[in-house]
């Protein structure tokens, strides 16, 4: 869809524009399912699992159902659905056996709040508890046990997944590339590490909450906080043997996801309630403790990387695997470790290549897509090693890795051979290393080190990400043209927060040379109106459904023309149009206004010709290909987005202690539709990125329970932990398949953050990091060369202050 | 959980004692409410009556006189910190204060339920231990004054018997002007409970440490003399404490942490 317009050209691409839920959402009058209220609703409390692993012996909830205003209880016995995106292996109640600390094991729907926590606490459950896996590692000993005894029994997506029956491997992902061993028999250096990082929470805003009525005839309405309405509706029939047309989703503002909403949530266990309460609608909205344990989380992640270099700097070979940690269940894990399988070396060129990307079951809450889609954790590891790697063999880091960057003419890990318009990784590290006067202090920071006593590093990591989706991903978008000549957008990809909308406004606007006051991009979504798309995911919102709104607006035109070509009796060849009117272009002075068509145009007489003016644009991802499931080869990628972020930070030697003095990220978007919108992501992603990198993670005892599920014991970062100086540029190497050029960047600010700042640490110390996040205990400990803590999974859970855990007594 | 429990909020003094007095074990005092509800919602209190301890005349009163400052026991962090008198008087206490959560909870929570809790990661007592501090615990049989040298009891324990309530902070008159510094490491710049905290006093060549999240219970040193080198000073400060192993940090960092700040206070505050 790339059309070569100098940006001069354009009135609204690459310009300035407002989000159009800006008034709505900085009043505070834009509604979201957690506002939402419905008559006769009903609301719910869950009776949740206190062992990591445990058999359910018995469940009472005799009591709990007599109980006042008590309308259902329902428990895992009594249902016998099965959900799962790629491997189906979910219950929406545990069944036999709970597989993770906070898994719901039965849930109550009452007249008030208030009844069904009482309710819930009524319930009484008896387990045998049996031992746990916990560690991803130790869940592939041979004698480890089980948490699916059954995957050889579950359906699964067989082009694309190698679950392993009798194992706890959800999942085997292969790639082999030219020829390891003799990559590194001709290598002068080989370099081997091992690199890891435990499970983060997304922590949206809004947590997960669904309205689910349940109505006559089988006929599901759904409002719930989620990215992507189609997939919800999809998986929600398929789980329940549902007709499609029989179940509505709708979804109003989202209070943030990335990727925690990804696919189907709480949905399926609100509809068992309200089919069971007769058709009342049921509201479940997570807690925040409930969002860090019973909702999925980012998997944990160790990788080892093997890499062979030449006398010249330049890698021959790299042997690579990667052990996911997919928690009890599969959910989107299988699919990060695909799409990180094939991305594994990060944006480099490596001649053989050989990798085997693992998904491991374990006993902890599951893992899904988060912003990245294994990239942030994959790119801690490779480069952190590009950096090691280049101070093992005596190169400047840097310059080791713009040898061996991917350039035109270069082969990606599949066989994918890079073009001048794939991007420009080099110019974005370069222009990152600059922006931090990357090599040397300024006299300035010489002269902070001596007056602070803190020493200054400074670091480069490069990043790429392609979108992870299936190859013949699909969206429509559809115009409708108003009375007055205004313009209605349909669309069903989501804006939960992004800010998509404001770039697809400015893309209609653009394409029908409409002013962009008379567009209106619709916020709620419903699957009963707007147009299909897959899902809300992979930073590929822009470039397909820009696309699709490029092609709706010129169907739009042609409709328009086509009546205009009757009113004026002429050929659609000699019209031409402005903002409000379709005239002959030789003779600009007979026309006939957008407004008189929009609806039907009326002849003097009063018979009518036309009709409502609508555009409709389908897009559908093009050149793509599976992967071989033996080799890895094949074209997944729409586009790869590269980028680079230089980091200075300051590190006191004594404590560990740091601080991040700047941050330059540098993306080549091909175009930055939206400036602002670009500006917007650079920054938030890559505090989310910090934040990863500084404190987040699940900390366990060795019983599973999870220690940390609140923000008393799992920070994120604050406004207080901003660095002190943020520059944002963008590098616009068209991409020709991208809308005006453009790609999507996403999820990318937050992907490479964390080596950033290893990196430059390391720079700053010889601090030599290799597990994620770097707490200033981590820093000194490095620093110190001490053995590093590993209390993810913790021996000592004793807490000081609050989270003792033989004080809890959550349920 | 959410349940429902009895709310009272006594008008004066005397009626406060008397309601603990009748409610003895059922009841719980709220104040700023900033632990109280966190852990009625987690389950680990289920009070059958919570008395509001905000209500009675006089609760919230902020005041400066012959016995130094006084503070009720509404008197909340912010309260303190918008004091001029008090930031004059007494910084050390307002740096404690400072670093004490966020704004928003500094609005809410009160100095005198920072102590009463008796957390070991206290930002208040560190501050109350140097300045010599008394408790003014009053119950319906009388009064009686502890120094909070001798409140704190245990993790999460105090002297407070049952029916009594702490009705005034009395920071002395002698320690005002008294200088010093609070370091308090964190996760994050942004509000977190401390992983330690270290604060040191000088007056009138007295020096003092008062060190949080580093033992059962806030820990006063006063055994650190000026003739000491920093060394030395912060082996003293060690020798009191009992760092343990959590999930904000290991005995071994804290112990660190807290030799590295003892040493940089006793050479910089003056």
């Amino acid at each position: 869809m790339f059309d070569d317009i100098d940006a001069s050209e354009l009135s609204y691409v690459g310009k300035k524009a407002d989000r159009p839920d800006m008034l709505e959402k900085l009043t505070g009058e834009a509604v979201f399912v957690s506002d939402m209220e419905m008559p006769g609703m009903l609301h719910v409390q869950l009776k949740k699992s206190p062992y990591a692993r445990a058999r359910i012996k018995r469940i009472d909830a005799v009591k709990a159902a007599a109980m006042p205003g008590v309308r259902a209880v329902v428990t895992g016995d009594e249902l016998d659905y099965h959900i799962g995106l790629y491997i189906v292996d979910k219950y929406i109640l545990a069944k036999g056996e709970v597989r993770h600390y906070g898994e719901a094991v039965a849930a109550v729907a009452a007249e008030t709040l208030e009844q069904a926590r009482a309710a819930a606490e009524a319930i009484r459950v008896d387990y045998e508890p049996l031992t746990p896996v916990l560690h991803h590692m130790d869940a592939l000993k041979p004698d480890a046990p089980l948490v699916h005894p059954d995957l050889g029994t579950y359906s699964y997506i067989q082009a694309v997944f190698t679950p392993k029956p009798g194992t706890n491997i959800a999942n085997h992902t292969k790639l082999r590339k030219g020829d390891v061993d003799k990559g590194f028999e001709e290598s002068s250096f080989i370099v081997e590490r091992e690199y890891s990082c435990p499970s983060v929470q997304h922590v949206p805003m809004e947590t997960h909450v669904a309205i689910v009525q349940w109505g006559r005839g089988d006929k599901v309405s759904i409002w719930t906080s989620a990215q992507s309405p189609f997939t919800v509706r999809n998986l929600f029939c398929h789980a329940f043997g549902l007709p499609h047309i029989n179940v509505r989703v709708q979804v109003p503002y989202v209070g943030g996801g990335f990727g925690g909403k990804a696919g189907i949530g709480v949905e399926p266990l609100c509809a068992v309630l309200s089919r069971k309460a007769g058709g009342k609608p049921v509201k479940f909205q997570a807690s925040r403790e409930e969002e860090f344990s019973l909702l999925p989380c980012r998997s944990a992640l160790t990788y080892r990387i093997k890499t062979g270099v030449s006398s010249e700097g330049k890698i021959l070979a790299q042997h690579m695997t990667m052990y996911w940690d997919s928690g009890a269940y599969a959910d989107y894990a299988v699919n990060v470790t695909r799409a990180s399988g094939y991305s594994a070396s990060g944006p480099y060129e490596i001649p053989n290549a050989w990798i085997d990307a693992y998904t491991i079951y374990t006993n902890k809450p599951y893992g899904t897509a988060y912003r990245g889609f294994g990239h942030v954790e994959f790119h801690w590891a490779i480069e952190r090693h590009m950096e090691l790697v280049a101070s093992a063999i005596g190169m400047d880091p840097l310059a080791f890795r713009i040898k061996n960057a991917l350039k035109p003419g270069s082969i990606t890990l599949t066989g994918e051979r890079i073009l001048p318009s794939t991007g420009n990784v080099v110019k974005c590290i370069e222009e990152a290393a600059r922006r931090i006067n990357y090599g040397r202090l300024t006299d300035e920071e010489k002269a902070r080190e001596r007056k602070t006593g803190w020493k200054i590093g400074k670091g480069v990591a490069a990043l790429q990400k392609a979108p992870a989706m299936p190859s013949y991903t699909a969206t429509a978008v559809v115009l409708k043209m108003n009375e007055d000549g205004s313009v209605l957008v349909n669309l069903s990809l989501t804006d939960y927060g992004q800010g998509t909308y404001a770039s697809i406004r400015q893309i209609v606007a653009e394409r029908l040379g409409f002013s962009i006051e008379k567009i209106k991009v619709a916020f709620e979504n419903d699957t009963d109106r707007d147009p299909y798309d897959w899902q809300t995911v992979a930073s590929k919102g822009l470039l397909m459904s820009g696309n699709a709104a490029i092609l709706a607006a010129e169907d739009m035109l042609k409709n328009a023309y086509a009546v205009a070509a009757e009113v004026l009796h002429a050929n659609p060849r000699d019209l031409g149009h402005d903002a409000d009117r379709v005239f002959l272009k030789h003779h600009p002075d007979h026309g006939v206004a957008f407004a008189a068509m929009a609806v039907g145009y009326a002849l003097p007489n009063g018979s009518g010709i036309g009709g409502p003016i609508i555009g409709v644009g389908r897009y559908i991802a093009q050149g793509l290909s599976n992967l071989n499931k033996e080799t890895g080869e094949g074209n997944p990628a729409l586009d790869w987005t590269f980028g680079a972020h230089g980091m200075i930070v300051e590190v006191n030697e004594e404590t560990g202690e740091y601080r991040v003095l700047k941050v330059a990220s540098i993306y080549d978007v091909g175009r930055a539709v939206n400036p602002d919108i670009v500006r917007g992501q650079a920054i938030g992603g890559m505090i989310q990125g910090l934040g990863t990198a500084i404190c987040e993670g699940y900390i366990y005892d060795q019983q599973g329970r999870l220690l940390n599920p609140s923000f008393t014991d799992n920070k994120i970062p604050t406004a207080k932990d901003l660095p002190l100086e943020i520059e944002c540029a963008v590098v616009e190497t068209p991409q020709i398949d991208g809308p005006y050029g453009a790609r999507g960047v996403g999820e990318h600010s937050m992907i490479s953050v964390a080596p950033a700042l290893g990196n430059a640490i390391q720079k700053a110390t010889g601090a030599e990091l290799m597990h994620m996040p770097m707490r200033f205990e981590d820093v000194w400990r490095a620093i110190g060369k001490k053995e590093p803590v590993d209390n993810w999974i913790t021996k000592s859970p004793v807490g000081s202050c609050r989270s003792a855990p033989e004080l809890r007594k959550r349920d | 959980m959410v349940y429902e429990f009895r709310y009272l909020a006594p008008k004066t003094a005397a009626e406060l004692a008397a309601t603990l007095d009748d409610v003895k074990s059922d009841g719980k005092l709220l104040a700023g409410g900033t632990d109280l509800i966190p852990n009625i919602r987690n389950g680990m209190l289920k009070p059958r009556v919570v008395v509001d301890i905000k209500k009675y005349e006089g609760a919230g009163r902020l005041a400066f006189g012959s016995d130094g400052l006084t503070m009720g026991p509404a008197v909340t962090i912010n309260d303190l910190l918008r004091s001029k008198d008090a930031r004059e008087r007494y910084p050390v206490l307002c740096s404690c204060a400072h670093e004490l959560a966020s704004h928003q909870i500094r609005n809410r929570a009160t100095v005198a339920g920072n102590v009463v809790n008796a957390s070991p990661c206290s930002d208040m007592a560190p501050a109350l231990l140097c300045l010599g501090a008394r408790a003014v615990l009053r119950s319906a049989t009388g009064e009686r004054v502890v120094p909070f040298s001798q409140f704190f009891a245990g993790v999460k324990k105090t002297v407070l018997a049952q029916g009594e309530f702490l009705s005034m902070i009395v920071v002395p008159a002698e320690s005002a002007g008294t200088s010093g510094n609070y370091l308090k490491l964190k996760r994050i710049a942004g509000h977190d409970l401390g992983i330690v905290g270290v604060l040191m006093t000088r007056q009138d060549g007295r020096i003092r440490f008062g060190v949080s999240s580093a033992a059962p219970t806030p820990v006063l040193v006063d055994t650190v003399s000026e003739k000491d080198d920093p060394d030395e000073a912060a082996r003293k400060v060690l020798a009191a404490v009992l760092p343990i192993s959590d999930v904000r940090g290991t005995k071994e960092y804290r112990e660190h942490m807290i030799g590295v700040y003892a040493r940089r206070l006793f050479t910089e505050v003056k």
